[in-house]
C-alpha cells in the first residue's frame, strides 16, 4: 500500500488557479488511509465550496493508478467534460497516470510518503525504500533502505539513545533487525560485508 | 614524527579536535591550532560535525597544513556520493593530507539545514573499503589512478558496545581501520571491555585513542547523558561537577586524572571540548604527558 497524506488545505488552494474543478478520489490506498476516499472527497467538495470554487463533479474511481483508458473515465463522468482542473486525492502514482492521459490542468490533494501497508488493522509505513535490489532476506524481514533512515546496510550508525534512532521518532531499524535475526536465530547474516547499492537497479532503467 | 610513524612507534599519542570556521575567516582556525603545538600530534578537522555547515575539511586541513600542522581530516557519508567522495579524497591526498577519519555522518535533520538531502550512498564500512581501494591504485569501478592515495584511515566507535554495533566494529578493523578514536569517555573502567574486544583483531589491532571531554557544569553533564548517543557521565562524576566551588577546573581536574590513568591502558587520547582549546594543553601538562 502507498502511505499519502494530505496536503494542508490552503495549500491546495493557493495553487488551484482555476474555478471549476472535478475531484477525483481513489478506492485503494487512499480509500483506506482515509485521505482520498468518499468522506474524504465529500469534505473537500465543502471546503472549495466555501472558498467559493465551482465543483463541477466528483467521484472516487475504483483505483486512481490502474485506470483502462481516459475515454472511460470520460464517459463514467461526463461532467468532466465542463471541468477547467481536476484535483486528485491519490497517492503520486495515481496522480501521474491520471494526468498523463487527463488533457487538463491535474492537481495533487496528496503528499505521497512511502512504501508501506497494513497488518492486524494497523498501517505500518515505510516499509520498502524501491530500491530494486531487495535484500530483506539477510536482515530478518526488515527493509534496511526504510527502515533504518540512514540506509545502512553494515550495522547502525551508533547515534540510537536507549533504542530511539537518532532521526525520526521511532525505533531504530537496526534494533529491529537484530532483534529478529536473533528469533530466527540468523545472527552470523550480521557478519556478511555488504556492498554499496548499484542504483541503476531502482527502476528507471526499464522505461 | 608523522602521526602514522607515531601510531607505529607505540609512544602515546594525543590528537584534538577542531571545527573549520563558519565562514571563509581563517584566523579562528588558526588561532585554536595555535593552541594546540607542540601539544597534540595531528588535529582532527570535522566535517560539519552535527550536521552544522562548515568550511570543507579538506580546505581547512589544507591551510593547517601549510602552517605546519599535521592534520586527520574527518569525512563523513551524509553529504557525497561516491564520485564526489572519492573526487574529495584523492583531492585531500593531493593537497597532502594523509590521514582521515571516516564516520557515518549527523542526519541533516540534526542541524542547520534540515532539508537537506541525506545521501548516505555508503556507509562507514564500505567507504573504508573505498580507501582501501584508492590507497591500492583503484577507484570504486575498478579504473586505474593515476598516482594511488597514501591514507592512513581511522574510524570511529562509542566504548560500549551492543551485540550488532561490535560486529560493525571488527567489520571496520577488517575493511582496514588502523585506529580506532572513541566517544568521550569518564571513567577509565568503562575502557576494559571495549580494548579487549579490540584485542581479538591480533595482528591487525588498530590503536585505541579515547575521547576526552572537559566538562563545564553539572548541566553540561546531564545534558551530555542525556542527548549524546555513546555517553554516559557516572553519577559520582556529576556528583564532583555539582559540589565543585569552580565547576570549569574541577572538569579539567576530572579530565586530566582520567588521562593520567589512560596512559597505561589505550593508545592515546582524542581532546574534544565543548567550546575551545583554551585549557587543553594543561590537562595534558596535569596528566604529565606534555
Ligand atoms: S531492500 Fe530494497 S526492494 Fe527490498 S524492501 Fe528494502 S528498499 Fe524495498
Ligand atoms: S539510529 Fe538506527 S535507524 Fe536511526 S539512522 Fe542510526 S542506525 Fe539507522
Amino acid at each position: 500500500m502507498i502511505i499519502s497524506r494530505q496536503k494542508e488545505f490552503n495549500d491546495i488552494l493557493k495553487n488551484l488557479a482555476e474555478n471549476d474543478i472535478f475531484i477525483i478520489g481513489c478506492g485503494k490506498c487512499a480509500s483506506k488511509l482515509h485521505v482520498g476516499g468518499e468522506p474524504e472527497v465529500l469534505e473537500m467538495e465543502k471546503k472549495l465550496l466555501t472558498s467559493k470554487k465551482n465543483i463541477v463533479g466528483w467521484n472516487v474511481i475504483s483505483s486512481a493508478c490502474n485506470i483502462k483508458s481516459w475515454e472511460e473515465i470520460l464517459s463514467q463522468n461526463p461532467a468532466i467534460g465542463k471541468a477547467q482542473a481536476l484535483l486528485v486525492m491519490s497517492c503520486g502514482g495515481g496522480v501521474s497516470v491520471i494526468s498523463g492521459c487527463a488533457e487538463i490542468q491535474t492537481y495533487p490533494a496528496l503528499d505521497t510518503e512511502s512504501l508501506g501497508g497494513t497488518c492486524c488493522e494497523e498501517t505500518v509505513k515505510e516499509q520498502c525504500g524501491l530500491c530494486g535490489d531487495c535484500v530483506t532476506w539477510m536482515y530478518g524481514g526488515i527493509c534496511p533502505v526504510s527502515r533504518c533512515a540512514k540506509s545502512l546496510l553494515n550495522g547502525p550508525c551508533g547515534g540510537a539513545i536507549e533504542g530511539k534512532c537518532e532521526v525520526y521518532d521511532r525505533p531504530c531499524g537496526w534494533d529491529l533487525i537484530y532483534e529478529k535475526l536473533k528469533k530466527l536465530k540468523k545472527l552470523e547474516y550480521l557478519e556478511v560485508f555488504v556492498a554499496p547499492k548499484d542504483h541503476t537497479r531502482n527502476g528507471r532503467r526499464t522505461i | 614524527m608523522s602521526f602514522r610513524d607515531k601510531l607505529l612507534s607505540g609512544d602515546f599519542i594525543v590528537t584534538a579536535e577542531i571545527s573549520p570556521p563558519k565562514g571563509t575567516d581563517k584566523k579562528p582556525l588558526l588561532n585554536e591550532a595555535a593552541r594546540l603545538k607542540g601539544v597534540a600530534d595531528a588535529i582532527n578537522i570535522t566535517d560539519n560535525q552535527r550536521a552544522i555547515m562548515r568550511m570543507s575539511p579538506s580546505a581547512a586541513c589544507s591551510i593547517l597544513q601549510d602552517n605546519g600542522y599535521e592534520t586527520i581530516m574527518h569525512i563523513t557519508c551524509r553529504d557525497r556520493n561516491r564520485l564526489s567522495l572519492q573526487s574529495e579524497l584523492l583531492g585531500a591526498c593531493g593537497m597532502g593530507i594523509r590521514n582521515i577519519l571516516v564516520m557515518t555522518g549527523d542526519h541533516p535533520s540534526k542541524g542547520d539545514h534540515e532539508g537537506a538531502k541525506p545521501v548516505y550512498d555508503l556507509d562507514s564500512v564500505q567507504l573504508l573499503e573505498l580507501v582501501r581501494k584508492l590507497n591500492s591504485g583503484y577507484d570504486f569501478s575498478g579504473n586505474r589512478l593515476e598516482g594511488r592515495t597514501d591514507f592512513t584511515a581511522g574510524a570511529v566507535s562509542n566504548t560500549r558496545l551492543d551485540y550488532v554495533s561490535l560486529i560493525k566494529l571488527k567489520k571496520k578493523i577488517k575493511s582496514g581501520a588502523s585506529f580506532f578514536q572513541t566517544q568521550a569517555i569518564f571513567e577509565a573502567d568503562s575502557l576494559s571491555d571495549f580494548i579487549d574486544k579490540i584485542d581479538e583483531a591480533g595482528p591487525k589491532r588498530p590503536k585505541v585513542i579515547v575521547g576526552i571531554m572537559p566538562l563545564r557544569s553539572e548541566k553540561n553533564a546531564l545534558f551530555l547523558n542525556k542527548n549524546i548517543a555513546g555517553i554516559k557521565v557516572p553519577d559520582k562524576i556529576i556528583k564532583r561537577m555539582r559540589e565543585a566551588n569552580d565547576p570549569a577546573s574541577e572538569g579539567i581536574e576530572i579530565a586530566a586524572d582520567l588521562v593520567r590513568e589512560l596512559k597505561s591502558l589505550c593508545d592515546g587520547v582524542h581532546i574534544m571540548p565543548v567550546k575551545d582549546h583554551e585549557n587543553t594543553k594543561k590537562i595534558l601538562e596535569m596528566a604529565g604527558i606534555r
